[in-house]
């Protein structure tokens, strides 16, 4: 094991792979850092050029990008509060926070640290995948999945907050998002108002970009000024290593949490990190800080996205069975290099095994030092005026979106769900059980329908499913004992964990949006109640189980809106009137196509929110504008051509 | 066999006479989009960039190609796209499988594609091989009535790519337990290996990687093929495993007649789009005759270049590509079919799998 292990670091110390390999954590960094582009677009943008390398260097430099995407993104996580990838969104919940306080060095210090461990503990698990993440992936069978999303559900619940009809009707609406397009069980489309778009559901970049990306992006417009308003200490990288170091039981934790995410075929990093975030939850005592800037937050969901990242690895080359989307583009250049993973190619390549393990581990510890050395520069950005940013910053949402299905439909769901981000955020509803919900919607439906198909019940009594059910009950019983036995003395109960996110920016929800949301989220129960007979019995379940609580919660909501009701909608008339612009914006573009809508926006955003002069706003627009048309060309999905004015 | 090599003897002949005709340059200076309609690390992503480097090689004027994936609503979006943006100078191909041809042989909702008007350029098997677990007693194809314990067979979707395994289920009358709900053949093979699912389906490169090693190993037993194209009818045997039998002949064996009706019809149809033509590349409906035939002809030149034979040896067992008038009558056959078939076909879906028309 050792000598082709020190053959394989020779291999990749030849001067080309080492450059293929950090050119492309180069590309890497670049996409982790573009909100809503991530792993994949990354992957994709350098594949026709791994073609022109020898095999050894195409598929270092794919690892280079795969590698630091989750580390990078905690940049424009922290810093702009958009998830710069899906996965780090509790990263921009938490870190963007502490960043409004002038605490951005520590949050960054943290999520590179804690993302560098992650990489380093997937990168172990590769090199032990022989001997021992094999048989485990073996092991996971489908009740184990099943019990695996119903652990994620468990942490999630800690993230309901102190209104609680509010946090579970906002998880009950994720679910709902959830189940829209394909059932697994049975034949059905639902939800999807016969539409094309829609039969694939909705891609989670859309819904993470939507509810948190747009609507901060909105909020931080209309209020004008920059991101911070304090000095941001991004130098003193001191704080983050001594947090890091309070929490390093926790981060290492979380990547274990991350590695059996990655086991998991074709569930992304995302689950786990929401499940490693909840986790960090559970575990603080003190968990007031949660949603307002808690680096404990930071330092679990950094720790479990690397590590899902790189043991998406471990399927994919024992299996041939990509562990995530990343992954599967991969999987598609090994074959392309005429390598056909199993565990034949691991005895007959053990110097491409270790390749892919060296690669990764160097690129997640160079990656991590590269992020350390450029922060003090982007963090510049924080103190310039933020409508400067945004015009790019929106458009590049508008590419990552774009990326799901290259169709106009993309842009209309971005800011669709940019709208109802809006809404929960300005209505006092949390938005994270609500992506939680949206995430682990489809694994628990589809797991619990082929468990119960192909075991009966039996799998109840599997060893797997009841360890990884131990997980949830011993909490729950040692909870039970300790309210019974604090019952006996009349001390307070376990207070509920409050996760309010951000509400630095606004204070208290607003009566009306809060009202309008809830008659919105009675509308759509109640269609979702109306179409849900039309189903297959085995379509129904999920959606019944997220109708039943949601419709009556939304009604109460409803009732307690109206009785509650001021019309304080003037509070947030310029961020409404930012979010019209921006619906009106995407009907523009298919009218007319990219270009002129595009233009106007930026025009706008520079002429009137930036108030920049007229030269300069001219050069950097049009330098902006560049950018944009150059990003559509060279991620291949041609812009959207107009459909009154077949312009582009 | 025999057909196909006449079809390509006639293909040869015609490349040979039109080589001598002015076609040199035909496609010089051009890029040719290929469109499909699957994310970028899917097998049919992985064929078209297999494919791509010798069409560049042996097309008249070497064009560049370029592969784009447009993934979404199981293929029915990119072939939308497809409809609404295609050249009819073949410069854009579609390049699919039998997910974009069942919605459109279903005439399922959102079908925007005409795929029956579409000209055809080229076509690659996509095989696939049926085999089950050492546990449930079998031995071979004969066996597969006397399993010792109920089959249980994992799938996508039954209106997809799994219609023809389900479909062949139908023609063989055995009594098998369809679990459908998987996210793709990846961890259907998972499950098979972790014990969950005793029968199982795998397409050409899977099936040589991952299920052949298996078989080695004594942990799964190969039954047969889905068949090959001969004279018309998919009874011949598949190259990708010319040892096993195909459904035809499994028929045959069991019941001593050749098989017939509407279930062997709806399987023949359904399965020659999905194995014998399982990768097409489909054009614009006004191409013309001269862009088919420069592709008729770059698909013989292919097929007889070495380079190309010694991967594919690797990679398909060495199947061939098939281009010309008699691939595109089969298929433009398959994707017709008469308006019995359709209705077993949208029954038995809605009936058993509980698809909605």
């Amino acid at each position: 094991m050792i000598e082709p292990a020190l053959s394989a670091l020779d291999a990749l110390f030849d001067p080309i792979r080492l450059a293929a390999l950090f050119a492309g954590m180069l590309v890497g960094m670049v996409f982790g850092m573009l909100p809503g582009l991530g792993g994949v677009a990354a992957v994709s943008i350098l594949l026709p050029f791994v073609y022109y390398l020898d095999d050894y260097s195409g598929l270092a430099m794919l690892l280079g990008a795969i590698s630091v995407v989750y580390t990078a993104d905690t940049i424009t996580s922290v810093l702009l509060g958009a998830p710069g990838s899906p996965a780090s969104a509790p990263t921009a919940i938490e870190g963007h926070a502490l960043a409004k306080k002038g605490e951005a060095g520590r949050a960054l210090g943290v999520g590179f640290l804690a993302s560098m461990v992650g990489g380093l503990v997937g990168a172990a698990v590769l090199f032990f995948a022989i001997p021992i993440a094999g048989p485990i992936v073996l092991m996971l069978g489908t009740p184990e999945l099943f019990m695996f999303a119903l652990v994620g559900l468990f942490f999630a619940s800690s993230m309901i907050g102190k209104d609680l009809a509010k946090g579970l009707a906002a998880a009950c609406l994720g679910v709902l998002l959830g189940v829209v397009g394909p059932a697994q069980a049975a034949a059905d489309f639902r939800f999807t108002f016969g539409q094309v778009y829609l039969l694939d559901g909705f891609s989670l970049t859309i819904v993470a970009l939507g509810l948190f990306g747009v609507a901060e992006v909105i909020s931080m417009l209309a209020a004008g000024g920059s991101i911070s308003h304090e000095r941001m200490k991004v130098t003193k990288w001191g704080d983050g290593f001594h947090d890091f170091w309070k929490s390093r039981w926790l981060v290492l934790r979380a990547s274990i949490i991350g590695v059996f995410g990655g086991f998991v075929p074709a569930v992304g990093a995302s689950a786990s990190t929401w499940v490693a975030y909840g986790h960090a939850i559970r575990s603080t005592k003190d968990k007031t800080k949660f949603g307002k800037g808690e680096i404990r937050g930071i330092a679990a969901s950094e720790g479990a996205n690397n590590a899902t990242v790189i043991s998406d690895l471990v399927p994919t080359l024992l299996f041939s069975v990509p562990g995530g989307p990343a992954a599967a583009i991969f999987l598609g250049a090994l074959f392309s290099f005429g390598y056909y993973p199993g565990p034949r190619m691991i005895t007959q390549n053990p110097d491409l095994m270790f390749l892919i393990v060296w690669s990764v581990a160097l690129t997640s510890i160079v990656g991590a030092a590269l992020c350390f050395a450029v922060t003090p520069m982007l963090a510049r950005l924080t103190r310039i005026p933020f409508a400067i940013i945004a015009a790019p910053l929106i458009l590049i949402m508008v590419i990552g979106a774009y990326q799901s299905t290259s169709t106009m439909g993309d842009i209309f769901m971005l800011f669709l769900l940019g709208g109802l981000g809006w809404l929960m955020k300005h209505g006092g509803w949390p938005r994270a059980p609500a992506l939680v919900g949206f995430v682990l919607a489809g694994p628990m439906e589809q797991y619990f329908w082929l468990t119960n198909q192909i075991h009966g019940w039996s799998w109840l009594a599997r060893p797997g499913v009841l360890i990884i059910g131990s997980i949830i009950f011993i909490p729950f019983l040692l909870s039970a004992y300790r309210w019974v036995r604090a019952h006996g003395q009349e001390t307070a109960l376990q207070v509920p964990v409050e996760t309010d996110e951000d509400d630095a920016g606004t204070p208290q929800a607003s009566k009306g949006v809060a009202l309008v949301l809830a008659a919105i989220a009675t509308v759509l129960f109640l269609y979702a109640l109306w179409e849900l007979f039309s189903f297959n019995p085995a379509s129904r379940l999920m959606p019944a189980l997220t109708i039943v609580p949601g419709l009556p919660l939304a009604l109460w909501l409803l009732v307690r809106g109206v009785r509650e009701f001021n019309n304080d909608f003037e509070r947030d008339a310029r961020e409404l009137w930012i979010l019209v612009a921006l619906v009106a914006y995407a009907f523009v573009v298919w009218a007319i196509g990219l270009s002129i809508p595009t233009g106007l926006l930026i025009a706008w955003m520079l002429l009137a929110k930036a108030k920049m002069r007229l030269w300069t706003s001219l050069i950097y627009g049009g330098v902006v504008f560049a950018i944009i048309r150059v990003l559509f060309e060279l991620l291949r999905g041609d812009a959207p051509v107009g459909a009154l004015i077949p312009l582009s | 066999m025999q057909g196909l090599k006449i079809s390509m003897a006639a293909v040869l002949l015609m490349g040979s006479t039109l080589s001598a005709a002015a076609q040199d340059g035909q496609f010089a200076g051009k890029t040719i989009e290929v469109v499909v309609p699957f994310g970028e690390g899917g097998a049919t992503f992985v064929s078209a960039k297999f494919l791509e480097p010798y069409f560049e090689k042996h097309l008249p004027g070497n064009p560049d190609i370029d592969v784009v994936s447009r993934p979404g609503g199981g293929s029915i979006l990119g072939a939308n796209w497809f409809e609404q943006n295609a050249k009819s100078d073949g410069t854009t191909i579609l390049f699919t499988t039998s997910s974009t041809a069942n919605p459109f042989v279903l005439g399922q909702e959102g079908v925007d594609y005409r795929l029956a008007d579409y000209r055809v350029a080229f076509s690659h098997p996509f095989s696939a091989v049926a085999y089950v677990s050492p546990s449930t007693g079998i031995t071979s194809a004969a066996d597969i009535k006397n399993s010792s314990t109920p089959l249980l067979y994992g799938g996508i979707a039954a209106a997809a790519s799994d219609l023809p395994g389900l479909l062949s289920f139908e023609v063989l009358d055995i009594d098998v337990r369809s679990v459908l709900g998987f996210n793709g053949r990846g961890p259907v093979r998972l499950a098979f290996e972790q014990g969950e699912l005793n029968l199982d389906y795998q397409f050409t490169p899977v099936y040589l990687t991952q299920v052949v090693p298996s078989v080695a190993e004594g942990r799964a037993v190969p039954l047969w093929t889905g068949g090959s194209m001969v004279d018309g009818v998919l009874k011949g045997r598949d190259p990708i495993a010319p040892e096993l039998p195909s459904v035809y002949e499994v028929y045959e064996a069991m019941n001593g007649e050749t098989p017939s009706g509407i279930e062997w019809e709806a399987f023949q149809g359904v399965a020659s789009v999905t194995y014998a033509y399982g990768l097409t590349g489909y054009m614009h409906p006004d191409t013309s005759k001269e862009v088919l035939d420069a592709f008729a002809t770059a698909a013989a030149a292919i097929n007889a270049d070495p380079e190309f034979q010694a991967e594919s040896q690797k990679v398909t067992n060495g199947a061939r590509l098939n281009a010309g008038p008699n691939t595109e009558a089969a298929i433009k056959a398959a994707l017709s079919p008469s308006d019995e078939v359709r209705t077993y076909l949208r029954n038995l879906l809605s009936e058993k799998f509980g698809v909605n028309f």
